[in-house]
C-alpha cells in the first residue's frame, strides 16, 4: 500500500466525510461556524464596546439586549468584539502548539535513541509542571498583552501534543512502508514529510481542534486573573471586570453568564467536531451500531452471549 | 524498585528545572533586574523591603553561578524570601496556611470526581445504550466546556446569592475559631460544597468518557472473552477482569490531571474568596509581589510532583507488570 | 456413531456490518462423539474460530447466530438462557484460545484465574480449589509454585499450558482447542500436543481441534473436517483423508506439505487466494482455484455426499473421479 493511499484512508478527506455523516460532528461544525461568523462580521454590527451608553448594571432590555456592565458599557458589544480576539488567539495558539509539538514529538519518535531520550525528558518535565502557576509566573514578568498571553499559552501547552505525536510516530515507524522507504535510501526529512506526516493528518487535525479548546479555556482563565491586557475587550477580561465590579453580589448575572456560555458553546462545538473523528479510529463503535440495529429490527435486545436470530429467509 | 527510583529521579529533575526557571525569570527582564524591579514599584517600597528583595533573588554583585547556588541554598532551607505585600512576613509563612485549604479543595474535588466519573464510566460501558451511555456523557462534556471559575460564579449566584442555600465565600464562618470540633468541621463542609462541587461537575465528564472508552476497548479483549467462556458471573467479569485493567490508563491520567485541576481550582478559590493559594496568587499578581508569586509557584509545583509520585506508587500496586524492571 | 456428544446441524453465523451481514459459517453440520478427537482444518478467514466461539456463544458483537442447531448432550445451546449457558460453560465445554498471552488477565495471578472459575461453579472452599489448581498445573507439566506467578512472568509455552490446565479444571466433556500452538515454536508445539494427547487418553474428553496445519491435524485427530470459505468441503476419518482425499481443495492442501524424506517431488500449492466472505464466488466456492472445475461448478453449489463409510465431500466430481492418492500426504511421523 503506497503512502498516499494510506494517507487517503486516514487523511482529511476521510475526516471531512466522517463529519458529514456523523450528527454530533455536524452540530459541532455548525456551532463553530456561527461563532466564526460573529467574530468576523460581528464587530461591524454592534456599537463601540467602550462607549458609555447607559446607567451601569442595567438588566437586558430592548435597548441593550444583554444589559450594561459595571461601567455602563454595552455587554453585547463587548461580547461580540471579544469573540474575534478570543477566537483568533485560540486558533493561533492551537495551531502553534501542534506545530511545536509535532516538531518535537515526531523528531523524538522517528530518530529514537539519545534524541528521543532528551526530548522525552523535555516534554515530560513540561507536562508535569502545573500549567497555570507556570503561566502566571512567566506572564507576570512580561508586559501584558496578547503576545505575552500567546507566549505563555504555547509554553504551557505544547508538551501534551509532543507526547501524543511521538507515540503515533513510533507506531508508524514500525510499519512496512516506512521500512521500505528507509531501505531505498530516502532521506529522513523526506520520509518524515512524505510518509509519516500524511498518515497522521487526521490526528493532527484532531490535535489542533483539541488544542484550540485548551487555548481558549486557558486564555480566559489567565485574563480572568488580570494577566491579559485588562483594557482590551476579550471574553476573559469581560469576566475579570464582572468579578471586579462584584457583579455577582449585585445580582448582575448578565455581565458574566452570556460570556461563559459562549466559551462553553465554542468549546463544546469543537469537541463535538472531534467526536466525528472518534468514529474512524474506533471502528468497533461503528460495528456495534449496525449490530444493534440488526437485532432491534428483529425485535431482539442485545445480549451478552452471542444472540440467535432466525429469519424466514 | 528501579522503577520507583527512576520516577523519583525524574521528579527531582523536574523540581530542579522549576527552581532554575524561578531563578532566571527575574533576570530575563531587560536591564539590571534590581533596577527594573525598583522602577516598577516607583519608590513605594521602603529601603529594607528593596534590600530583602535583592537578597531573595540573590541579586548581589557576585557572579551568576554564585548567585545561583546562594539561591538554591536558600530554597533548600525553606527560605523563599520576604513577601513584598506582607512585608516583613517571610513568604513561607504567608503561604503556610493557604496551602492546606488548596490541597483540601483541589484534592477532595479530584478524588471525588475521579471516583464518581470512573464508576459511571464502568457502568456506562457495561450497559451501553442506557441513558447512562447516551445523555450523561454529552451533558457532562458540555458542563466541562465551561471554565471552572465560571461555573463557580454561576453556582455562587444561583445557590448562594439567590437561593441562599450556601455561604457566599470563605472556608468557614468568621465567627468560628478553627478547631477539631464538630461545629467547625460541619461549617467547613458547608463552605466547601460549592467550591468542590463546581470543580467536580466540571471534571466529571472527562473521567467518565476516558474510563468508558477504555472499558469498551478492554471488553473486546481475549481475556474478557475467556472470562465469559469460563462461566464467571457478569459482575465478576466486569470488575475483576475488565475494570481492573481499564483502570490503569485512567490512573496514569490522574497524575497528569493533577496539575490541570489545580490550576482550575486556583481560579475557583478566587470566586469564593477561599483562603487558599489562588487567592494569595491573585494578590501577589496585583501587587507584583514577585517573591510571593515565585514561592507559591514552587510550593505548588513540589506538591504536584509529590502527588504524581504517589500516583506512580499506586500504579506499581495496581499493575503487576510494572513491578518487574525491564 | 453412538449418541454424539455434540451435534451441529446447518449452523449459520453472520457478522453484521455497515454493508449488511457477512456469513462466516454457512450451513455447517457435523457430530463429535464421546472421547473422539475431531480436527477442523482450513485457511485463515475460513470461519473455523467463529464456529468454535459460536458453540460457546461467546462471539462478541457484531456476530449473530442466524440459523441451525447445536445440541450438547441433547441440550439446545442456541435456545439456552444466560444462566444455563453460564452453567454449561467450562463445566461441559471448555476452550483453549489461540494466544495465551492475550487470554490471561494480566493483573491476576495464574492461580487466581484457575480458582475463580472453580468458585464460580460452586466449589466448596478457596483452599481446596487452590490445592486442585496446583494439581492441574502439575498435570500439564508445570510446578505448583507457579500458582502465584503473573502471566507476564511465564514463557509462551508455559502460558499455553496454564490455559490447558484452566480448561480442564472442571473436567469438561468437550475441549475446544482453537489454534493452540500457532503462537509457539515448533519444539514447544510438539510438547504441548503430546501433553494434550496424554491427558485425552487419561481423562477421556472429546476434542474439537482447530488449526490451519492440516499435516499436524491428520497426525493428531481421529476424524478431520476441512473448511473452505464458511462451508465444509470434506469430512472423514484421518487415515482416509490422508491416503484418499476426495475434495480437490483437501488434495491441494496435502500436496502443499513436504514430507521430511521427500526428494524432488513437485510442490504444488493452491493457486489464487481464499475468497472474501463478503462476496463469495457463485456455485462451488472453490471453483476459481480448482484444477478440475467444470461448468456445473460455476453455477451449482455441491452438497456433501458420502463417498465411503463416514467420509463425505462436497464436490460434484468427487463421486466420479478416481481416488487420487496423494502419496504420504506429507504427514510427519
Amino acid at each position: 500500500m503506497s503512502a498516499t493511499s494510506a494517507a487517503r484512508a486516514t487523511g482529511i478527506a476521510a475526516w471531512w466525510d466522517a463529519i458529514r455523516r456523523d450528527r454530533k460532528a455536524s452540530i459541532g461544525a455548525a456551532l463553530l461556524a456561527v461563532f466564526v461568523l460573529v467574530g468576523i462580521v460581528g464587530p461591524w454590527l454592534v456599537g463601540a464596546p467602550d462607549a458609555l451608553v447607559g446607567v451601569p448594571l442595567q438588566p437586558p432590555s430592548g435597548a441593550h439586549w444583554l444589559g450594561t456592565n459595571g461601567q455602563g458599557q454595552d455587554v453585547l458589544a463587548q461580547l461580540v468584539v471579544g469573540t474575534r480576539v478570543s477566537l483568533a488567539i485560540g486558533f493561533t495558539v492551537g495551531l502553534a502548539v501542534v506545530l511545536i509539538g509535532a516538531l518535537v514529538g515526531v523528531t523524538a519518535g522517528y530518530f529514537g535513541g539519545r534524541v528521543d531520550a532528551l526530548l522525552s525528558v523535555l516534554f515530560n518535565v513540561f507536562l508535569v509542571l502545573p500549567g497555570l502557576p507556570l503561566a502566571i509566573v512567566i506572564a507576570a514578568y512580561l508586559p501584558s498583552g496578547p503576545l505575552t498571553l500567546g507566549f505563555v499559552l504555547v509554553v504551557t501547552g505544547w508538551a501534551w501534543n509532543a507526547r501524543v505525536l511521538r507515540s503515533q510516530t513510533l507506531a508508524l515507524r514500525r510499519r512496512d512502508f516506512v521500512a521500505a522507504a528507509i531501505v531505498t535510501g530516502e532521506s529522513s526529512f523526506t520520509i518524515i514529510t512524505r510518509e509519516i506526516l500524511p498518515n497522521m493528518m487526521s490526528l493532527l487535525v484532531a490535535q489542533v481542534i483539541g488544542s484550540t479548546v485548551y487555548a481558549i479555556g486557558a486564555q480566559v482563565g489567565l485574563e480572568f486573573l488580570g494577566l491579559g491586557d485588562v483594557s482590551a475587550f476579550t471574553w476573559g477580561t469581560n469576566l475579570y471586570w464582572a468579578q471586579n465590579d462584584s457583579a455577582l453580589l449585585t445580582g448582575a448575572w448578565w455581565t458574566f453568564v452570556p460570556t461563559g456560555l459562549c466559551v462553553a458553546l465554542v468549546g463544546f462545538g469543537l469537541t463535538l467536531l472531534n467526536s466525528g473523528f472518534d468514529e474512524i479510529t474506533n471502528p468497533r463503535l461503528q460495528m456495534e451500531r449496525a449490530w444493534r440495529a440488526h437485532l432491534a429490527a428483529r425485535g431482539q435486545a442485545a445480549t451478552r452471549s452471542t444472540p440467535v436470530v432466525r429469519d424466514r429467509g | 524498585m528501579r522503577y520507583i527510583l527512576e520516577r523519583l529521579g525524574f521528579y527531582a529533575f523536574a523540581a530542579w528545572a522549576a527552581l532554575t526557571l524561578n531563578f532566571f525569570l527575574p533576570r530575563l527582564m531587560p536591564g539590571d533586574p534590581a533596577t527594573a524591579l525598583f522602577a516598577r514599584f516607583r519608590g513605594r517600597l521602603a529601603p529594607e523591603a528593596m534590600q530583602a528583595l535583592r537578597e531573595t533573588f540573590g541579586l548581589t554583585d557576585a557572579p551568576l553561578l554564585v548567585q545561583y547556588f546562594t539561591y538554591l541554598g536558600h530554597v533548600l532551607r525553606g527560605d523563599f524570601g520576604i513577601s513584598v505585600a506582607y512585608f516583613p512576613s517571610p513568604v513561607s509563612q504567608v503561604i503556610g496556611t493557604g496551602l492546606i485549604w488548596t490541597i483540601f479543595l483541589a484534592g477532595t474535588a479530584l478524588i471525588v470526581s475521579f471516583a464518581i466519573g470512573t464508576l459511571l464510566g464502568i457502568v456506562a460501558a457495561w450497559q451501553r445504550r442506557g441513558w447512562l451511555d447516551t445523555w450523561l456523557p454529552s451533558t457532562l462534556v458540555f458542563l466541562g466546556a465551561f471554565p471552572y471559575f465560571w461555573l463557580a460564579m454561576l453556582a455562587l449566584y444561583v445557590l448562594g446569592f439567590t437561593l441562599r442555600w450556601f455561604p457566599l465565600g470563605h472556608a468557614y464562618g468568621d465567627d468560628l475559631t478553627p478547631g477539631f470540633n464538630f461545629e467547625f468541621i460541619a461549617d467547613v463542609v458547608r463552605h466547601a460544597v460549592l467550591p468542590i462541587g463546581t470543580v467536580v461537575l466540571a471534571t466529571l465528564g472527562g473521567w467518565l468518557l476516558s474510563m468508558r472508552n477504555t472499558m469498551i476497548a478492554v471488553l473486546g479483549s481475549d481475556y474478557v472473552n475467556l472470562a465469559r467462556a469460563k462461566g464467571l458471573s457478569p459482575s465478576r467479569v466486569m470488575l475483576r477482569y475488565a475494570a481492573r485493567n481499564a483502570l490503569l490508563p485512567s490512573v496514569t491520567g490522574f497524575g497528569m490531571a493533577l496539575g490541570f485541576v489545580l490550576g482550575g481550582s486556583l481560579l475557583t478559590e478566587i470566586v469564593f474568596s477561599y483562603p487558599g493559594q489562588g487567592y494569595l496568587l491573585v494578590q501577589a499578581v496585583r501587587n507584583q509581589d514577585y517573591p510571593l508569586m515565585q514561592g507559591i509557584f514552587l510550593v505548588i509545583t513540589l506538591a504536584v510532583l509529590g502527588a504524581n509520585w504517589l500516583v506512580d506508587l499506586a500504579l506499581l500496586w495496581l499493575d503487576p507488570r510494572t513491578r518487574e524492571s525491564s | 456413531m453412538a449418541e454424539p456428544l455434540l451435534s451441529i446441524r446447518d449452523l449459520c453465523v453472520d457478522y453484521v456490518t455497515d454493508r449488511g451481514p457477512v456469513r462466516a459459517v454457512d450451513g455447517v453440520s457435523f457430530d463429535v462423539g464421546p472421547g473422539e478427537i475431531l480436527g477442523i482444518a482450513g485457511e485463515s478467514g475460513s470461519g473455523k474460530s467463529t464456529l468454535a466461539q459460536a458453540i460457546l456463544r461467546i462471539l462478541p458483537s457484531p456476530a449473530v447466530i442466524s440459523g441451525g442447531q447445536a445440541l450438547l448432550e441433547g441440550r439446545d445451546l442456541l435456545a439456552a438462557e444466560e444462566a444455563e449457558l453460564r452453567e454449561l460453560r467450562w463445566k461441559r465445554i471448555a476452550m483453549v484460545f489461540q494466544s495465551a498471552m492475550d487470554a490471561l488477565n494480566p493483573v491476576l495471578t495464574v492461580g487466581e484465574q484457575i480458582v475463580d472459575t472453580m468458585l464460580a461453579h460452586g466449589a466448596a472452599s478457596r483452599g481446596a480449589s487452590r490445592a486442585r489448581a496446583g494439581e492441574l498445573l502439575e498435570m500439564v507439566g508445570m510446578s505448583a509454585d507457579r500458582l502465584d506467578s503473573y502471566p507476564h512472568q511465564l514463557s509462551g509455552g508455559m502460558r499455553q499450558r496454564v490455559c490447558i490446565a484452566l480448561a480442564l479444571a472442571l473436567e469438561p466433556a468437550l475441549l475446544i482447542l482453537d489454534e493452540p500452538t500457532t503462537a509457539l515454536d515448533v519444539i514447544v508445539e510438539q510438547e504441548i500436543l503430546i501433553q494434550i494427547r496424554e491427558l485425552h487418553r487419561r481423562l477421556g474428553f472429546s476434542v474439537l481441534f482447530i488449526t490451519h496445519d492440516l499435516a499436524r491435524m491428520l497426525q493428531f485427530s481421529d476424524r478431520v473436517a476441512v473448511f473452505y470459505s464458511a462451508r465444509l468441503a470434506e469430512l472423514g476419518p484421518a487415515a482416509g483423508l490422508r491416503d484418499a482425499a476426495r475434495h480437490p481443495y483437501t488434495q491441494g492442501l496435502l500436496r502443499s506439505f513436504p514430507g521430511i524424506h521427500d526428494t524432488g517431488r513437485d510442490r504444488t500449492g493452491i493457486p489464487g487466494a481464499p475468497p472474501s466472505l463478503e462476496n463469495p464466488p457463485s456455485g462451488c466456492r472453490f471453483h476459481p482455484r480448482c484444477p478440475i472445475a467444470v461448468d456445473r461448478c460455476h453455477t451449482e453449489a455441491p452438497e456433501l455426499r458420502e463417498l465411503a463409510p463416514g467420509h463425505v465431500a462436497a464436490c460434484h466430481l468427487a463421486v466420479h473421479a478416481p481416488k487420487i492418492a496423494s502419496g504420504t500426504g506429507g504427514a510427519m511421523r
